[in-house]
């Protein structure tokens, strides 16, 4: 696998697994690749988006919030409507087809804020299929309400405890599991990581979110919009919503990632800021690593975006400046979180939270008359203890 | 000629012993005692752990080594220090360096390889880069102008294709990993385990050694008999996790496992 071959976006991307999964990682690829083409896969994935998830989610215009911040207009791609909440199902379901397309009885996921393991169980149950869920253990503390979900949804949760018991260590240990158990096993990965193909896979299966806000925008006001935002962790809300926008030009993009405390190492999850290109979890990528080339531990107040790597594409596009990444530190996302909250009456997950403090900022520059859409990732009522106990934190 | 391949090729050895362990577990400094000690009572070849934060191909026995190991501040000056003290020790013993790639990468892979060699390393087992790979292409031209080896690793799932792919930049010896998953003592192998390594020995033209999940001196007696040698990694480490903290304890146990491995195999 080359530079220039498939896989690859710019110079980030490729396959540096383990030889172990080789053999699935080729096995998903040429089973992807004609599926991609099948009319029945695309009928079938079609058949539950609709009919399970609740697709097309709305675009809805949010006039409290456009008079409020008096800006440009602000749009809300509503993924928080969809089924468990968040944008992860569109991922899960796809990949739980694309196990089932491959006679694999087994999936396991790697999960931060519980999204991606919530969508994964889920769709387990619904397939009846073996379902296994790692989540650091400081993410099932933090994350409980999914926690206690993916369990009552007939799957089992592993707490990994190495490291900083949050989503890297996770995905590693997802990736263990699946050298294992790969005859059997489908791992869902959850973000638009790890490697070839799953970037490009979770990527094509999230941009379903930009494919229709761009045509729902474009019926309702026959033109385009000025700019998106979405919030990366990952990066797979983000790259779902940006891919159908990337050849128009001038439809400018942002992405908001997790500045955390600070700009010490340790302190954020900035890794488009402060990354440095390096390899993690199988995929060429930016990173967040010391001098040594030590993976450093990621911080940010939404488990979803914790996480010292990102989306292979995402790290692409930040070179090649197509998307302007900005960084939104703990307390301007707590800010948002209840901002958007008490104008809009949409409790945001506080990894959107994130996107929409970005857009507030790009909607008074954009000024009145133009138009801006938020990717809205997920619903935060899976937050809401953690936000308690913050506000409680900050009034002492 | 590469110091491995010399080696095989000596008759002296029917199947060699390769013992590994992460450096700088529980500090630097017994690293060098504990390298010293398994060179002195049997080692063929010593594979060296560079500590990584997310050793993914690892199970937990060494993934606790290369966390313990992290506790001291990780610096490649210090990796190289203790390596050319183990490799003075006894310098006919090839050392061999396994690590992930990100702190390669890191260094720069001329500076890394510059330094391996002066510290004494004729080769490098890299678990996540796999061989078609732009970089390991890179990597493999670098070793090449050194005369040191790349070691690849082939699994169980590893197909025909692949294999006969990998063998235009392999050197020195196929690591073989003898069960699905992570590194780890286990009970069983898997049942085709001798015809899969004679299959490679026909098909690659190089040692085939077989590790992951050895740890009993009867399993390493056993795969020994068709191997061209045995990798131990988690039973030394867990030697040491278990006595670390005494030092002259742990040099002990050590000494007596190496030995009674050496035996096992003939």
């Amino acid at each position: 696998m080359g530079k220039n071959q498939p896989g690859y976006f710019g110079e980030f991307g490729g396959r540096y697994a383990p030889e172990i999964l080789t053999e699935a990682l080729e096995e998903l690829e040429s089973t992807y690749h004609k599926l991609k083409k099948s009319k029945k896969f695309k009928k079938e994935l079609e058949f539950y988006l609709s009919n399970y998830v609740g697709r097309p989610s709305p675009l809805t215009f949010a006039e409290r919030l456009t008079k409020h911040w008096g800006g440009a207009r602000i749009w809300l791609k509503r993924e928080d409507l969809n089924h468990t909440g968040a944008h992860k199902i569109n991922n899960a379901i796809g990949q739980a087809l694309i196990a089932k397309f491959m006679g694999k009885k087994r999936i396991i996921a790697e999960t931060g804020a519980g999204q991606h393991g919530l969508a994964t169980a889920t769709v387990g149950a619904m397939f009846g299929m073996e379902t296994v869920v790692y989540m650091g253990a400081v993410d099932v503390e933090r994350q409980n309400l999914n926690a206690k979900k993916i369990e009552m949804l007939g799957a089992k949760i592993l707490p990994v405890t190495a490291g900083e018991a949050t989503l890297k260590e996770a995905t590693s240990e997802a990736m263990r599991d699946w050298a294992l158990n790969v005859s059997t096993t489908h791992y869902i990965v959850g973000s638009a990581i790890g490697p070839h193909p799953f970037p490009t896979i979770v990527r094509d299966l999230q941009a379903v979110i930009g494919k229709e806000a761009r045509s729902q925008f474009k019926k309702q006001n026959h033109k385009l919009p000025h700019a998106i935002v979405a919030c990366v962790g990952g990066g797979s809300n983000a790259i779902g919503m940006f891919h159908a926008f990337l050849k128009d030009k001038h439809v400018a993009i942002y992405g908001a990632e997790a500045g955390g405390l600070g700009p010490k190492p340790g302190e954020h999850s900035a890794t488009l800021t402060y990354g440095k290109t390096g390899f993690l979890h199988g995929t060429k990528t930016l990173i967040i690593q010391d001098e040594a080339g030590q993976i450093v531990p990621a911080h940010s107040v939404s488990a979803g975006l914790d996480y010292p790597g990102v989306g292979p594409e995402h790290a692409f596009l930040s070179q090649t400046k197509r998307v302007d990444y900005r960084m939104v530190t703990d307390e301007q996302a707590l800010d948002c979180f209840l901002e958007v909250t008490r104008i809009e009456g949409i409790i945001p997950a506080l990894e959107t939270a994130h996107a929409f403090h970005v857009a507030r900022d790009v909607a008074k520059d954009l000024g009145k008359k133009k138009d801006l859409i938020i990717c809205l990732s997920g619903r935060g009522d899976k937050d809401v203890t953690e936000v308690l106990r913050l506000l409680g934190e900050k009034s002492k | 000629m590469s110091k491995i391949k010399d080696l095989f090729e000596s008759g002296k050895i029917k199947s060699a012993f390769i013992p590994y362990f992460t450096l700088g577990d529980p500090n630097y400094n017994d690293s060098i005692e504990f390298g010293k000690t398994i060179l002195d009572n049997g080692a063929d070849i010593l594979e060296l752990g560079i500590p990584f934060s997310d050793p993914v191909a690892d199970g937990p026995v060494i993934q606790r080594a290369v966390a313990r190991s992290l506790k001291n501040k990780f610096s490649f000056s210090e990796i190289f220090r203790v390596t050319k003290e183990i490799h003075l020790h006894k310098k006919d013993v090839p050392l061999v360096y396994l690590t992930y790639f990100n702190p390669i990468f890191h260094c720069g892979i001329e500076d890394f390889l510059n330094q391996a060699k002066d510290s004494g390393v004729v080769g490098l087992v890299i678990p996540d880069l796999p061989f078609d790979t732009k970089e390991s292409e890179v990597l493999f031209q670098e070793l090449r102008k050194r005369d040191m080896d790349l070691i690849h690793l082939v699994t169980p799932a590893s197909t025909k294709k692949r294999i006969e792919a990998l063998k235009k930049t392999s050197t020195g010896f196929i690591y073989y990993v003898t069960s699905f998953g992570v590194t780890g003592e286990r009970r069983e192998f898997s049942v085709d385990l001798k015809e899969r390594i004679r299959f490679l020995k026909e098909t690659i033209q190089l040692p085939i050694c077989a590790g992951f999940g050895i740890s009993t001196p009867d399993q390493a007696g056993q795969i020994s008999g068709y191997a061209d040698g045995i990798i131990i990694g988690s039973a030394i480490q867990r030697i040491i996790e278990e006595n670390g903290h005494e030092f002259p304890k742990a040099k002990q146990a050590l000494a007596e496992y190496i030995a009674k491995i050496r035996v096992a195999i003939p």
